[in-house]
């Protein structure tokens, strides 16, 4: 070893990196680039390798999610919290606002089938003569933002048990008339008593651009499971993906 | 090397490379999530306390590429982090060495000498035992706001199945600050911390690649500010006191 490197008080100060630790920061660096490297650099999407592994994590989040739900689990929009009103933002996939037209199309109704001993069949109005619920929601959507609305609909449990859903029913699937949007669920996070089919947001009825006439709403899931434009609620003995969650957004979706 | 000592624990290793993975992975998705919506303020409302607001982080910076996949990676790398994480402060509890790491009497004082050192308006450096005080500080409120990022995670992860943590942290909007904050307090950290690796201790290095390091080279017998090493003696006003064969010398080696 060079005597340099001995304790010289004041002298030591005046020495150069030597090789060895030169080498050694070297070396590390190098690691590090190959590191990132491996990650597959910047603004990537990783390597191709770990998407068996970032799968199976998914899977087991979902768990973890089924594990936390609760069904006393409940959303109360902060008591200072503003509204969003019209600053909500509105999400469709169809190039236009979708809009059901009754001249083409008939008049427009929600049906309930799939694992149900009898299929139900409502219009607009029988949907809004059932008991209503009103709930000041603070809403969360999976790109990060959240803001506050008032919906106003029927809890899905009441649905569910008017149509005498089978117990074996495992999952629902929310279909709708934009494009060939849906989403499906774990039947746990549909029966949520806060789980409805809206008609209304903040005391009016829903606008085409929020999903008019009814679209599911629920605060125990993120915005892009909560179909609008909603035409159909099949309760299915298996999942059945979704509009996003087939592009590779996580099926479950919790909240 | 009869001078070097072993200096860090296999484990204390091991966690440091995988925290530092685990960090890395973290910070860049969770910057890809962060600019799906690179603000605050709940719709309708504004926030106090973020000028930049809209503004998204540069790209490169970002691990993930989309929403989706920054969210997959964001949410396997948490378990690493979480469980990383408490194996070492398991570790170091159990160990023994959280002693060299806890702040003690008197840390004012010691921190401010470490300044002082490092600024040049202090000749010696500081008495030290394993880390300097600011070491010391550094080390160990990087636990601190790993535990507030992983908190404030969790809060804004399940906001309705958790919501009594997420009131905790002041409701949803509020508790995405303090994950946001965190962030910044582990990144600010990180950054001195590679500074300073590299500018003051190089050869600490070796001691988190090895676990060896030589007491000879520490930067309290080296008497180490940041840079010294790497600059090549000075000619002008130390000169007479060099001896002038002394530099060619060192040059001359191959």
């Amino acid at each position: 070893m060079s005597k340099l490197w001995l304790p010289r008080k004041h002298e030591a100060e005046r020495l150069g990196l030597d090789r060895r630790a030169f080498l050694e920061a070297g070396a590390t660096t190098a690691v590090g680039a190959l590191a990132t490297a491996a990650l597959g650099g910047c603004n990537s999407r990783g390597p191709e390798s770990a998407s068996g592994l970032l799968a199976a994590s998914t899977r087991w989040n979902e768990r973890v999610e089924g594990v936390l739900f609760r069904h006393d689990a409940m959303n109360v929009a902060p008591a200072g919290a503003q509204a969003a009103g019209a600053r909500f933002p509105s999400y469709f996939v169809s190039d236009e606002v979708p809009i059901w037209d009754e001249a083409e199309q008939g008049p427009w109704h929600l049906e309930i089938g799939g694992m149900v001993r009898r299929p139900v069949r409502l219009t607009l109005g029988e949907l809004k003569d059932l008991p209503r619920t009103e709930l000041r929601l603070e809403h969360v959507c999976v790109e990060g933002w959240s803001a506050v609305a008032v919906r106003t609909g029927v809890r899905l449990s009441e649905l569910a048990r008017r149509a005498d859903v089978s117990p074996d029913a495992r999952f629902v699937d929310f279909e709708s008339f934009d494009d060939d949007y849906h989403e499906s669920w774990d039947i746990e996070s549909a029966l949520h008593a806060q789980t409805l089919i809206v008609y209304g947001q903040d005391g009016r009825l829903l606008g085409p651009a929020f999903g008019a006439p009814a679209r599911v709403y629920s605060p125990v899931k993120l915005g892009y499971k909560c179909t609008k434009y909603l035409t159909r609620i099949m309760f299915l003995p298996a999942a059945n993906g979704g509009y996003w969650s087939d592009q590779g957004y996580e099926w479950y979706g919790g909240v | 090397m009869p001078t070097a000592e072993r200096r860090h624990h296999p484990v204390v290793r091991v966690t440091h490379w995988v925290n530092a993975l685990a960090l890395t992975i973290m910070i860049g998705s969770g910057l890809r999530i962060f600019n799906s919506y690179p603000a605050f303020a709940r719709k309708g409302e504004t926030f106090c306390c973020y000028p930049f607001d809209g503004h998204k982080i540069p790209a490169w910076l970002t691990f993930g590429g989309w929403l989706a996949g920054a969210r997959h990676w964001h949410f396997a790398a948490m378990w690493l982090l979480v469980v990383n994480g408490l194996v070492y402060l398991g570790f170091i509890y159990l160990h023994g060495e959280w002693r060299e790491l806890v702040p003690r009497p008197g840390v004012t004082r010691d921190v401010w000498q470490m300044v002082e050192f490092y600024v040049g308006a202090r000749k010696d450096h500081p008495r030290q035992g394993k880390h300097n005080a600011l070491q010391r500080l550094a080390y160990f409120s990087m636990p601190l706001f790993g535990a507030l990022a992983v908190v404030s995670g969790i809060a804004i992860w399940k906001p309705v199945q958790l919501a009594p943590l997420t009131a905790l942290l002041g409701g949803y909007v509020w508790a995405r600050y303090w994950h946001f904050l965190a962030m910044l307090a582990l990144v600010v950290l990180t950054l001195g911390h590679v500074f300073m690796v590299f500018a003051v201790d190089p050869y600490s290095l070796r001691a988190m690649l090895t676990g060896r390091y030589d007491e000879a080279k520490s930067p309290e017998a080296r008497n180490a500010r940041p840079f010294v090493n790497l600059r090549a003696p000075r000619p002008a006003r130390d000169a007479a006191e060099v001896p002038p064969q002394s530099a060619p010398d060192r040059r001359g080696q191959p």
